[in-house]
């Protein structure tokens, strides 16, 4: 029994800190927010160099081999950042196609994600957000030698990065997974207006897009446990970047607290500012245990959907505390566009609800243990 | 991170287990077992011949004072293999592990860290064979949360020690043979530093124990007066003006103890039974949209104080010392004492009103008793308001207050 990081991990925790705070410092996040580029390319070469694209992608690949929980160090340093970056959703998809794809799959493009010369992402949900398997409605319709794929698909995490959709299709009554270029004809990416700039995602539309039956990754109609599985893998993943993100913010408004004085004091010594940031305390460690222990169970777990909702639910109420607490301990300043409070704030309020929201994720905690 | 336990780990395991299956008292059901009906004081006492063979059978394996060092008696067990104990007697529902309570959990410890030779033969055997139990005296009327301005006082007088002074909220009380004590020996040096921790017999001359009775009808602690009690300075624990270091000490160790999660993950499966078999509007409480809610919050935060308190345990495995982390979890726990009580009758609707001994009681009374002792370890140990102030202060290095 041990539940704690190595230190191999808290070696690339530091390394991931070193660079994301001098790469990445706040007022860079900030232009990256501004800018029109759908990804900040320059960033992306750079880690792409350190080899966070490759981390959990096996080594005969190119990859580095490690698991989801080094991966979850990163995504947590990440979420301190605000760093903006299809680092994770890329991951999500490597891990889908490890775990459903051929043997050639994973070579065709395995290799090219661990470089940083592939993009890919998955593009699941649709106009519903419903996140079950009935939530696949797009149409695959067979046409001789190939799959014709019609239908819309909405939050699609940085598709406008993105080289390669993995899409969700409905045929034979199930749920089949289908590769899909993402500048393929009929292939239409429409950037979505976020409440969180940190953040990307798109409506992508498909009509009559043509995919040979070779980009079919899994059997026909059989791809949703595997692709709920790897979701909830991604689940895992930003509930740690919330739970770094939170802890941004409880360090942002802690810092203030301790020089803002009014009444001849600093702020931190009234109980109504000190106690309110010492419970987000609480609800920071609380969720990292929880988020730490899924990224184990996701990789060693029969059925870790307990584990994964836990953490879920209890990092957005880490996160939605410390974003709201890290607004008002900071006043009037707090509501500018200046203070970096909302961003937290924001993102906050924009990762409730991805991958479920704390209710779903609460009820679907008691269904996973039979209740 | 590694979940999975050593091959000589999984072996304890089977031997505990063994072990529980022939001396736990409340194996083969009872109500205690079936988590339908606490232990309360009353019950306890009348069980007590049952509760004293095993602390007699722990004692014979080395499991009371399991992580003591072997030198004064103790296990000198692993901590690991303590958790392991821990969670399986829970499972089990067994007893706690060692009958001297506030003896096992903070004055040993305290013994064994501060106090002389002399000092640990005399007192810790008695303390893991359940001989002697143990009562705690810091709290006054004029001090609480405020302990260190304690008035109690201690005046040397040759080789003794003469108190006089009252101390309140003292658990235990009128069951114990020994009280530590925390006095002022100098009035005169800065509040922290003029404090002296003895340990006082109960019986000595000019001690007075007068039991008060809590909101929940039971007695569970007692003022104490000290008129003029003497005792000699080789029961003083530590150095004369150390007592606030023997004490935080003490109450880090209480404080972890009441972190622990075995009771709560316990509480939990009682509250789902609860919630399979009875009805709130014509189904079965476990269907309704909102106790599924309230339920898997809990879920999620016992869950995390598991988690959090393995967590602490690998950092002390990695030889770093716990202090004010376990603070988190106290609190988290005083959230959800509240929290299981008030959903355990929301559950049983009507019937939430019903106490111990009614006509149609659920559980013997089990949920109401929670519903009015939960003040125990919310208050007990310092309030959750003290708990925020020791984390803003000492995990993010806010200014204190007072
Ligand atoms: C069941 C039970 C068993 C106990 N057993 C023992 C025992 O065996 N031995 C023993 O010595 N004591 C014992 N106690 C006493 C316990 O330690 C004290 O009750 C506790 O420390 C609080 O002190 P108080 O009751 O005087 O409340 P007070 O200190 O008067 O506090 C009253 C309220 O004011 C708040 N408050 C006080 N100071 C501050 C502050 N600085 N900032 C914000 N809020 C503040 C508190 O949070 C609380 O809500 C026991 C208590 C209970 C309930």
């Amino acid at each position: 029994m041990d539940f704690g990081f190595s230190a191999d991990q808290e070696q690339l925790r530091a390394q991931v800190r070193r660079f994301l705070d001098s790469e990445c410092p706040m007022d860079r996040v900030r232009q990256i927010m501004a800018a029109k580029e759908p990804h900040d390319r320059g960033l992306w070469s750079k880690i792409a160099e350190l080899g966070w694209p490759a981390l959990t992608i096996a080594e005969p690949y190119g990859g580095l081999g490690l698991a989801w929980e080094d991966l979850v160090v990163i995504a947590e340093e990440m979420g301190r950042s605000l760093f903006p970056s299809p680092l994770l959703a890329g991951a999500v998809a490597a891990r889908v196609i490890a775990q459903m794809g051929s043997e050639g799959q994973q070579a065709r493009w395995l290799p090219q994600a661990a470089s940083g010369d592939l993009i890919a992402t998955l593009a699941v949900l649709e106009e519903s957000d419903d996140l079950s398997a009935a939530g696949v409605q797009l149409v695959a319709e067979t046409n001789g030698e190939q799959v014709l794929l019609s239908g819309r698909k909405m939050f699609v995490a940085h598709a406008q990065a993105a080289d390669l959709l993995l899409v969700a299709a409905r045929e034979h009554g199930g749920v089949s997974l289908f590769a899909v270029p993402a500048h393929a004809a009929g292939v239409t990416v429409t950037p979505l207006r976020l409440i969180d700039r940190s953040q990307r995602a798109a409506m992508v539309a498909l009509e009559a897009v043509a995919v040979d039956h070779a980009d079919r990754i899994g059997a026909p109609g059989a791809a949703w446990p595997d692709l709920a599985g790897a979701m909830d893998a991604g689940t895992v993943a930003l509930a740690a970047e919330m739970v770094g993100a939170a802890d941004a913010a409880l360090r942002l408004a802690v810092e203030y607290a301790k020089v803002r004085k009014q009444f001849g004091q600093p702020i931190g010594r009234f109980q109504g500012v000190k106690h309110r940031l010492a419970e987000i305390l609480v609800d920071i460690e609380s969720s990292r245990s929880l988020v730490y222990f899924a990224s184990w169970a996701v990789d060693h777990q029969q059925d870790p959907r307990a584990a994964v909702s836990m953490a879920k639910a209890y990092a957005s109420q880490a996160l939605d505390r410390a974003g709201e607490e890290g607004i008002q301990v900071h006043g009037a300043i707090g509501f500018t566009w200046e203070c970096d409070a909302h961003l937290y704030y924001k993102h906050g309020r924009y990762c409730r609800n991805l991958g479920g929201s704390p209710e779903y994720h609460h009820e679907r905690l008691l269904v996973a243990q039979g209740l | 991170m590694d979940f999975s336990f050593s091959e000589r780990e999984e072996a304890f395991r089977r031997e505990v287990r063994e072990f529980l299956a022939a001396n736990n008292p409340n194996r083969g059901g009872g109500a205690a077992a079936r988590g339908e009906g606490e232990d309360d004081l009353e019950s306890a006492m009348d069980r007590l011949p049952k509760l004293l063979a095993w602390n007699q059978a722990l004692v014979e394996k080395g499991w009371v004072g399991f992580h003591w060092p072997r030198e004064v008696g103790g296990g000198g067990g692993g901590l690991i293999e303590q958790m392991i104990l821990k969670q399986e007697s829970g499972k089990a529902r067994a007893p706690m592990l060692g009958l001297s309570y506030m003896g096992l959990a903070w004055v040993g410890p305290g013994i064994i860290k501060y106090g002389t030779e002399q000092q640990k033969r005399r007192f810790i055997p008695a303390i893991l064979e359940a001989r002697e139990h143990w009562c705690t005296g810091y709290s006054e009327p004029g001090s609480g949360s405020d302990l260190a301005s304690l008035r109690c006082s201690a005046v040397r007088d040759g080789d003794h020690y003469v108190i006089s002074g009252q101390k309140t909220w003292t658990s235990l009380a009128m069951w114990s043979q020994w009280m530590i004590l925390l006095v002022r020996t100098d009035p005169a040096a800065p509040k922290h530093r003029g404090i002296t921790c003895l340990l006082v017999p109960m019986d000595a001359a000019g001690v007075e124990v007068r039991p008060i009775k809590a909101m929940n009808g039971e007695t569970p602690f007692a003022e104490v007066f000290f008129n003029d009690v003497r005792v000699p300075v080789e029961n003083r624990l530590g150095a004369e003006g150390q007592g606030w270091d023997v004490t935080k000490h003490a109450l880090a160790n209480e404080r972890s103890s009441i972190a622990e999660v075995t009771a709560m993950v316990n509480h939990l499966d009682d509250l789902e039974r609860l919630a399979k078999k009875c009805k709130s509007n014509g189904r079965a409480a476990i269907e309704d949209p909102l106790v599924r809610q309230r339920l898997a919050r809990m879920k999620t935060m016992v869950e995390a104080m598991r988690l959090t308190g393995l967590r602490f345990l690998t950092k002390q495995l990695r030889g770093d010392e716990i202090g004010a982390e376990t603070s988190v979890n106290k609190l988290l726990r005083a959230e959800l004492e509240v929290e299981i009580g008030r959903l355990a009758l929301d559950i049983e609707g009507r019937y939430g009103a019903l106490v111990k001994g009614s006509p149609g009681a659920i559980d013997n009374g089990k949920w109401q008793r929670q519903a009015l002792t939960w003040p125990s370890y919310v208050i007990g140990g310092g309030t959750p308001n003290i708990q925020r102030n020791v984390i803003a202060e000492r995990l993010l290095g806010l200014p204190h207050d007072v």
